[in-house]
């Protein structure tokens, strides 16, 4: 016998063989459709008792090991099952021959046989036969199970006649003796009957005892096959007995094993095998075993005391109790050793012994003792069988990996599977089975912690044995690439690259990816799952380290294109988390913080930019094809990247764009790449490594989009980050300049709404004027603008900024020693130029650049634009220019002084201006003639202003005094009222200079040099005086004539302008002449008399009040008078401004009476 | 082995004769290797074979021992399973951190004594690449002191 079975197990021993075959040409599925209807009748309980018989079938049996059925009745074959197909009743001698002829192989143990025909109908198929069954067709014979049930039971019945027989043989001098195949030469010629003479008594009885024992075990067999249990073991043990006496070591093995067998299937009714579902557990077996001792009548004959009387001395065999009939657990075991230690003496009995390994192993997995069993299967390991077909070896060490298996050593039955996978495709076999290779391969999987879902290898520490996971991992490869499956070798070599990656040697990962290229040049590796044969998927494996992302951030948009929301009236915000705007218990989100939303947005329809920081683990240039964004929420439009990625490179930053085309929220999964022709897509939620700071971003509905252009060139650098673009120039200062800003629609929405915004950026000058004015009138009219459109806003930028603070400056350059009305004598200022003045000459100085200061200003222009349905929405975008300018003096103005004018009502304003420039220029004013300055030339120009009534000015603000006295400091309300002053009187000087040479020309303004004192002398006072002679004003130069002899009114009006009341005053005229000679006469009173009182009294004012007071004089001679108005303030404790009482001298020319003429 | 011809390597007998341990492996709590090492002249893989296989009967030991006596439980487990060529030897510390040993099963001299000591040399030079605090556990051994204990453990004359 040399074919091992190696499925057997101990419970085996117990069934019968029947054999299934095909007669003549069988379809293959036809024939397995009918063998598994045969099969499902695995067990049959025979009728009239209560046992049980096991059927094993088999499909295909060598003969050979048939010959070995004496020695364990259960490889004999009992029973033939043929099935043949038989289309007419010609074929049917011809089928029936060859049934005959199969009949034949097994002839010499068969009990039984059945022929199945299918096909064949008529006169032939009517006719009763019990051996021989008709059907129609393989799909009409519906009694097939009910036919095999005859054909058991007809089996069993015949088996237990011969059980009978056997056992009740009770000739005694005559037990043939059994034997296996190879012992039959050894006792040919040894027949003890035939030549008694030749032996000696004892060899005989030794020779009598051995065919006891034999026949006694043979007894046993059947036993157990016909389902006495109890009468088995019985016999069993007997045989034991009596074949150890004798050393008939084989037969005791068998012995030996089949008492393993009978305690295995008492001990263990659901069987060894782990196919519990063929076989029904037969529960009645151990619980019912004493009462199911004799089912039959014809046991008695079996029971052991009665085997005494047989001839067979079974001395010790009495004694053994039916309880201790059964082998503990433990027993068994060691019976199995010992059985197959004496198995192991017989060369030719390997495969016996390998089988009783194999069923020792099942048992002791039963019993969980997987270290013995360990032990039976490394010495089936090394029971040679001699020379081994290829299949056979592939068998064995597949049957070794399962036992392995069901011991619990994986690796183990790994390896072996491993082994047996090889042998698919030794080199000796000339067809190599590289499917069966590949199929056993991924058998081998779970022994070495493999599993081919990347996806286990992505959390935590490489798990498993790396160096074998690897090879097995190029055994894969290789076998799917000769299966001709290079869609396999593709994804099994992705998957060694992306977990094995720290693993592999740098030549190692060159080579892997040089063979993935080959593969991936044939059958491009994608995301899609593989689905085996056999049902078992291989997940997509994404390159997760091709190359390895560090970070993952969602970038802004540009400043300029960052959208806006118009601010709610009610806090949305607030309302929506929290009821307290400020809670000390931080909300514990860091779980999510993948999902925590962004606080930006992204607009529909823009270009939105994701960051990756991505590192190469690659000896050499990684090409990295078609990376793009994997999102989900909102249709996205990702435009894929390429990139390439120096060796080993460290950090690299990545950009992936794409343009979202609807509006919501948007999630950004992860990214896909295309690497050595393996496309992947690689979530962020499986790469535990990535950092990133939330994925999740609101897409607003699509704004429109702005490109501005200035009329003026762009500065290099821009001031500010934010600030989309900006414009620089360099002014003089007073000078303004045009700038014509350009907006070009250059979205895809309609601009709908406008705004332009300025703020000038804090800086320590102090702006006079206005810097930045537009009119956007004329830009809003062309609203709305289609996409592609532009419009062009004027924008005046107008600088006029106070140089003359410099006080350095003003020393340096009051050095003439003009005096200053303006500066009162006590002035510190005053002093100091005095003492300077010698040591300075005026005009050209070395020193000049020094103060040749630049001041910069700067503003930003901010246009707020929205349109489409971003508006409405409530978006905005905000586009931001700068302005930059940088500001040279022009001309200033070192000192201001004022000059009484004749009329009181006017005064001389006298300017000492500067030209700072380094270019001729030219100063002119309202009313006056230009004045030439040469660079760094200082000048006075005189300009005769009307006095400026500056309370007409402030009249708006002191309406409203409250409001002033609570919120503004004195000292800013006096800036204040300072800088309004300072306004109207430029405005009313209007200075402009011009540099011919530059064709520039600005204003200049006096604003910051103008004080207290001069504003003083240039306010007209708020008591208005007015003197009129005979009715008429009289005033400065002019000469009021009048006759002699008649009396000349004189009113003198007081007006007050002021805020308070004034008065009381005293008026006193008093009238004089002037000689012309510096001699004023006063004595007077014989020329000139008052009619009425010389002095007035005048009660007081109240504001915006006035009063008349009237007196009349008379000239008594002709000449010229003066008439002295003076005047007192009666309450000596308020002080008021000399100013205020500058009245008007009166001058009046006393003329000969016209009585003379007329006389 | 013999029917595993394939994976064998023709083994040069002199050679041998003066080596106490062909391979020499140190395998982490979860079962992937620390270290390895075999001699040069043969297939390295077939130890890795050997040594993985070899896990199953280590794991097979502890857990039968383990659970009553875990705390007196010997380190050394004896031979773990013999092959034709090898006799593979265990021993697992506290932390389950398992070392085997693989002698050439010709070499008859060596006693289970010996092979204890060896055990306990190469537990306290683990110990000594434990102590290194610039050694994170659970990353293949790379220290040199470590290497040149187990060079001299394999070369070593009987």
């Amino acid at each position: 016998m040399s074919v091992p079975d190696y499925m057997q197990c101990a419970e085996d021993h117990q069934t019968v063989l029947v054999v299934v075959q095909p007669v003549g040409i069988v379809p293959e599925e036809q024939f397995f459709r009918i063998y598994k209807r045969i099969v499902s009748v695995g067990q049959v309980s025979v009728r009239d008792s209560q046992r049980q018989l096991y059927i094993r079938y088999r499909h295909h049996y060598p003969p050979e090991n048939n010959e070995w059925g004496d020695f364990q009745t259960h490889r004999k074959v009992v029973g033939l099952v043929a099935v043949t197909t038989c289309a007419t009743a010609k074929e049917w001698p011809q089928t029936s021959d060859r049934f005959h002829a199969m009949k034949e192989v097994y002839g010499s143990t068969l009990y039984d046989s059945r022929l199945l025909v299918f096909g064949l109908e008529g006169e032939i198929a009517e006719q009763q036969r019990t051996d021989v069954a008709f059907y129609p067709s393989y799909d009409d014979c519906p009694d097939v199970e009910r036919r095999v049930e005859d054909f058991v039971e007809s089996i069993f019945i015949v088996l237990e006649s011969k059980r009978l027989d056997r056992a009740t043989d009770k000739s005694g001098d005559k037990i043939p003796l059994l034997c296996v195949p190879f012992e039959k030469k050894d006792f040919v010629g040894l027949d003890t009957d035939s030549s008694p003479v030749s032996l000696l008594l004892g060899v005989k009885r030794h020779y009598k005892k051995r065919c006891q024992g034999r026949m006694r075990k043979h007894v046993g067999d059947l036993c157990l096959q016909a389902g006495m249990l109890q009468d088995a073991l019985v016999h069993y043990h007997m045989a034991v007995e009596l074949l150890r006496s004798v050393n008939d070591f084989l037969w005791l093995g068998a012995a030996l094993e089949g008492l393993c067998s009978s305690s295995v299937i008492f001990h263990y009714p659901g069987g060894t095998a782990g196919k519990t579902g063929a076989r029904k557990p037969s529960v009645s077996q151990a619980a019912d075993a004493g009462k199911r001792h004799r089912p039959g009548a014809q046991e008695v004959l079996i029971d052991p005391g009665a085997l005494t009387t047989n001839g067979i001395n079974a001395d010790t065999s009495t004694e053994i109790g039916r309880a201790k009939n059964c082998l503990s657990p433990e027993d068994i075991i060691e019976k199995y050793k010992e059985a197959i230690s004496y198995y192991g003496k017989y060369k030719n009995a390997g495969v016996i012994e390998l089988e009783a390994c194999v069923k020792a192993v099942r048992v002791l997995a039963i019993q969980k003792r997987a270290m013995e069993a360990s032990e039976f299967l490394q010495n089936a390991v090394y029971i040679n069988l001699g020379q081994l077909s290829e299949e056979e070896k592939i068998q064995r060490y597949s049957v070794l990996s399962e036992l392995y298996e069901i011991i619990g050593f994986h690796r183990k039955s790994a390896f072996f599977k491993r082994v047996a996978a090889m042998q698919c495709v030794a080199p000796t076999i000339p067809e190599p089975g590289w499917r069966a290779c590949y199929k056993l391969l991924l058998e081998t999987l779970p022994g070495y912690s493999l599993s081919l879902d990347p996806k286990d290898f992505s959390k935590g520490t490489h798990r498993g044995w790396a160096a074998v996971q690897m090879r097995l991992l190029h055994e894969l490869v290789y076998a799917s690439r000769r299966m001709g499956n290079p869609g396999l070798s593709v994804r099994h070599l992705s998957f060694l690259l992306q977990t094995m990656l720290d693993f592999l040697s740098d030549q190692e990962k060159k080579e892997v990816t040089q063979s993935l290229e080959n593969y991936t040049s044939k059958c491009p590796g994608g995301m899609e799952v593989i689905t085996l044969p056999d049902g078992m998927k291989l997940p997509s494996v994404p390159f997760t380290k091709l190359p390895i992302v560090r970070s993952v951030k969602l970038l802004n948009l540009p400043v300029s294109l960052r959208p806006h929301k118009v601010k709610c009236l009610l806090g949305q915000s607030l309302s929506s988390k929290s009821p307290f705007i400020y809670s000390p218990i931080a909300m514990h989100t860091r779980g999510d913080e993948r999902c925590k939303k962004i606080e930006f947005q992204w607009v529909r329809g823009d270009v939105c930019e994701v960051q990756l920081m991505v590192y190469n683990p690659m000896p050499f240039e990684l090409r990295v094809e078609n990376m793009g964004l994997l999102t989900s929420g909102v249709e996205f439009e990702s435009l894929p990247a390429a990139l390439s990625l120096p060796a080993e490179s460290g950090l690299y930053p990545v950009t992936l764009v794409g343009v979202p085309r609807t509006a919501g929220n948007i999630t950004v999964n992860g990214y896909h790449t295309s690497v050595f022709g393996v496309s992947s897509d690689c979530l962020l939620e499986g790469l535990p490594a990535v950092k990133t700071s939330g994925c999740m971003v609101e897409v607003v509905p699509s704004l429109p989009r702005l490109q501005l252009s200035t009329s003026l060139p762009r500065s290099a650098h821009p001031t500010s980050e934010d600030l989309s673009s900006s414009v620089s120039l360099q002014l003089f200062n007073g000078e303004s300049q045009q700038l014509t800003i350009t907006l070009e629609n250059i979205g895809a929405e309609n601009l709908e709404t406008l705004e332009l915004t300025s703020k000038t950026l804090s800086t320590k000058e102090k702006l006079l004027g206005k810097f930045l004015s537009w009119d956007l009138q004329e830009a809003l009219s062309h609203l709305p603008l289609k996409p592609g459109q532009s419009l062009a806003i004027p924008v005046c930028i107008q600088v006029k900024l106070d140089f003359s603070g410099q006080e350095s400056l003003l020393q340096d350059l009051n050095d003439d020693g003009i005096s200053v009305t303006g500066l009162s004598i006590s002035s510190p200022l005053r002093q100091v130029l005095k003492s300077r003045a010698e040591n300075k000459t005026a005009g050209t100085e070395p020193g000049k650049s020094e103060y040749n200061h630049v001041k910069s200003l700067d503003a930003v222009l901010n246009f707020k634009y929205s349109g489409g349905a971003g508006h409405v929405e409530g978006y905005y975008r905000e586009l931001c220019l700068g302005v930059h300018v940088d500001v040279e003096p022009s001309v200033f103005f070192t000192r201001v002084s004022t000059l009484p004018a004749t009329s009181t009502r006017q005064c001389h304003l006298l300017l000492d201006v500067f030209n700072s420039t380094e270019h001729e220029l030219t100063v002119s004013s309202k009313n006056n003639q230009d004045l030439l300055l040469h660079a760094s030339e200082c000048q006075r120009m005189a300009i005769q202003v009307d006095k400026f009534a500056f309370e007409n000015v402030l009249v708006p603000r002191v309406e409203d005094p409250s409001v002033q006295e609570h919120f503004t400091s004195p000292r800013q309300l006096e800036e204040q009222r300072l800088h309004a002053q300072g306004r109207l009187i430029n405005s009313t000087l209007n200075i402009h200079w011009s540099i011919p040479s530059l064709l520039r020309q600005g204003e200049a303004t006096v604003e910051g040099v103008l004080n207290q004192l001069v504003l003083d002398h240039l306010q007209l006072a708020p008591l208005q005086w007015d003197v009129l002679v005979n009715g008429k004003p009289c005033d400065c130069d002019a000469v009021a004539e009048w006759r002699v002899g008649e009396p000349v009114t004189l009113e003198v009006r007081l007006t007050n302008h002021s805020r308070t009341a004034v008065g009381p005053f005293a008026l006193s005229v008093v009238p004089f002449q002037d000689y012309q000679n510096g001699v004023h006469n006063y004595e007077l009173s014989d020329t000139v008399t008052f009619i009425g009182s010389n002095t007035f009294h005048i009660n007081t004012v109240d504001p915006t009040e006035s009063s008349v007071y009237r007196g009349a004089l008379l000239f008594l001679y002709t000449g010229d008078f003066y008439l002295n108005i003076k005047f007192q303030d009666d309450r000596s404790g308020r002080e008021l401004p000399a100013a205020w009482f500058c009245l008007p001298s009166v001058h009046i020319r006393a003329l000969e009476s016209p009585i003379e003429n007329g006389a | 082995m013999t029917c595993l011809c394939f994976l064998c390597v023709s083994r040069d007998y002199d050679e041998l004769s003066s080596i106490m341990a062909v391979c020499i492996a140190v395998i982490a709590k979860e079962n992937y290797p620390l270290y390895i090492r075999s001699v040069p002249t043969q297939n390295e893989l077939k130890f890795h074979y050997t040594v993985h296989t070899s896990l199953d009967v280590v794991e097979e030991k502890i857990s039968s021992v383990g659970k009553a006596l875990a705390d007196q439980r010997e380190l050394y487990l004896g031979l773990l399973y013999p092959t034709e060529d090898y006799k593979v030897y265990g021993y697992v510390t506290n932390s389950k951190v398992k070392f085997v040993i693989v002698v050439d099963s010709s070499n008859t001299s060596l006693r289970d004594n010996e092979i204890r000591s060896m055990f306990r040399k190469l537990h306290n030079s683990f110990t000594d690449v434990m102590c290194n605090p610039f050694y994170i556990p659970g990353d293949p051994i790379q220290s040199k002191a470590f290497d040149s204990m187990v060079s001299a453990m394999m070369v070593q004359a009987c």
